[in-house]
């Protein structure tokens, strides 16, 4: 088994919240996932998974601690949402997320944010 | 009567609007609207779909049906049960969609979506009549599969406390009333069904209660799994170093009935006393969804572009009434990924083009194994256009490493953060 297919497996079982019989089904052939949307709509629809975590548009809740996106410098957000990719800033959550987005969806993602007012 | 007006009285009239004021933001959309969407059910999913119709499309009206007059949270109702929050701080109000979204609340219970008519009728009020209807139902319970739970009294006395809110509070004065000593017996059906770490946060918040208030008293988990769901090696580290004694797990324990007289859990070969029951019995897509059930009498089947239902179209279906794709969890975090998928999907679909061809999903799911300690299970899911399913992405997601106090603090952030996004 490849390292790639190894670690499916192991996210597989850890999360198993549809079946073992769907986490076997899952992982053989490799995925063959859809080229990423970058057009104006594709982006929003992408910037929105950021939402529950970070606030609509990146304007987080009253109360919570969680990073504002809206408004940031796209340049640094990329810069550190890909740093998040690699496993170089420490992180509970966030290198996991970031690891399922191609670095092109993450500047992508960053340049959205950007222009959204705080 | 000009038409906006109609629409106001019909909906006063008939159906009884949930917020006070009618913005007029929202009435000169409604004069122009290109289209109607209703959507059927405010939990995280179809609160998060009205929301982000109306945000993407203000000419797009839209109606959401839900009985309940609040919005209370699943996710951290377990801390209720716990002792450590309070049901109000996991209650929301839905009236912000109103004010600033210009979505129209109808607080009724949908008794049927009608696809050759396209209305959803209501309990008390006149239908209402739509374009597209977006079905947000949430699970409902086989009763059938636990005889003796076909029964007011029976129901009222075993609870399951797996729809947040009366049933949730009254677990919690069960728990306050069992005397030290007792034991909290917790059935688990198999997979799927909503929230797969969420029995065993449940463990692990009545223990923490347990353990401060009545130490001699424990909790026993009968669970029809194999093993545990979700991050099994997480709980299993917490229930030892927590809770040493305390929590007794049995793999392989389906329940098949209850004796509620006696309080005990009837399993396929044995039979299981305890002081407090907590049955959760299996489950299905809930039950308004039922013309769009497609597999074993259970679950939805959709296109994952359109999540419109692969068997009556212009009718799109959201949440843990779904058929999971492959590793997708029934979590709250999910639900909100497919309400505002589907409503990018509903605009475009409404405006003449395609919905997004590869669309994302993320989910992070916190469970708390006391009241200051915390653990994930996070995953990302992107469209296979060889099976047309989602499925997760290799090397992303995972678990927490260890039980920690800094996700506790961010489940609670989090909380915030997807209340926000699916209701303000």
């Amino acid at each position: 088994m490849s390292p790639r297919a190894t670690g499916a497996a192991a996210l597989a079982l850890a999360i198993a919240g549809a079946g073992v019989s769907y986490a076997r089904q899952s992982h053989s052939p490799d995925p063959a996932f859809a080229t990423p949307n970058l057009s104006e709509r594709g982006v929003r629809s992408l910037a929105a998974g950021c939402a529950a975590c970070h606030g609509t548009d990146g304007r987080p809740a009253k109360g919570s601690s969680a990073a504002a996106l809206a408004g940031r410098g796209r340049e640094a957000m990329r810069t550190r949402l890909l740093a998040f990719k690699r496993g170089a800033i420490p992180a509970t959550v966030m290198g996991q997320i970031a690891a399922g987005y191609s670095d092109a969806e993450i500047t992508a993602i960053a340049g959205y944010y950007s222009k959204q007012r705080r | 009567m000009p038409p906006a007006m109609r629409r106001r009285q019909f909906l006063k009239a008939g159906a009884g609007v949930l917020a006070a004021g009618f913005p007029l933001r929202a009435a000169a959309a409604a004069r122009r609207a290109k289209a109607r969407v209703a959507v059927v059910g405010g939990g995280y999913a179809g609160a998060t779909a009205a929301k982000y119709l109306r945000m993407l499309d203000p000419a797009i009206e839209v109606v959401l049906v839900e009985p309940n007059e609040a919005f209370v949270s699943c996710p951290l109702s377990n801390l209720v049960i716990g002792g450590f929050r309070t049901m109000a701080y996991i209650t929301r109000e839905y009236g912000t969609l109103a004010s600033r979204h210009g979505v129209r609340l109808v607080r009724d219970r949908a008794t049927a979506v009608d696809m050759d008519r396209r209305q959803v009728r209501l309990a008390r009020g006149d239908a209402i009549a739509f374009d597209r209807v977006i079905v947000a139902p949430g699970i409902d319970f086989m009763w059938e599969e636990l005889p003796a739970m076909n029964d007011a009294e029976a129901r009222r006395k075993v609870l399951h406390a797996w729809k947040a809110g009366p049933q949730t509070a009254a677990l919690r004065a069960q728990l306050e009333a069992m005397p030290n000593g007792g034991v909290l017996a917790i059935s688990i059906p198999e997979l799927p069904y909503r929230c797969p770490p969420a029995p065993y946060e449940r463990a692990c918040q009545a223990a923490a209660y347990f353990k401060a208030a009545k130490p001699r008293s424990k909790v026993l988990i009968l669970d029809a799994n194999g093993d545990v769901t979700s991050e099994a090696a997480l709980f299993k580290k917490a229930w030892s170093e927590l809770y040493a004694g305390m929590i007794e797990y049995r793999p392989d324990c389906r329940a098949v009935d209850v004796d509620v007289r006696t309080r005990t859990v009837k399993l396929e070969l044995e039979e299981v006393r305890g002081d407090v029951l907590n049955v959760l019995p299996p489950m299905k897509a809930g039950g308004i969804a039922e013309p769009f059930v497609t597999v074993n009498k259970r679950w939805c089947e959709i296109d994952w572009l359109s999540y419109e239902s692969t068997v009556a179209r212009g009718a799109h279906l959201v949440g843990d009434a779904l058929l999971p794709a492959p590793v997708m969890p029934k979590s709250a975090h999910m639900a909100n990924e497919h309400g505002k998928t589907c409503a990018a999907a509903v605009v475009a679909l409404l405006n003449g083009e395609p919905p997004n061809p590869a669309p994302t999903l993320t989910s992070t799911c916190y469970s708390f194994v006391s009241d200051k300690l915390a653990v994930h299970v996070a995953s990302v899911h992107k469209y296979d256009t060889r099976e047309r399913t989602m499925k997760p992405v290799p090397g992303a997601g995972g678990v927490s490493p260890s039980m920690n106090p800094q996700e506790a603090r961010h489940a609670h952030d989090w909380a915030r953060n997807i209340w926000s996004d699916a209701l303000a």
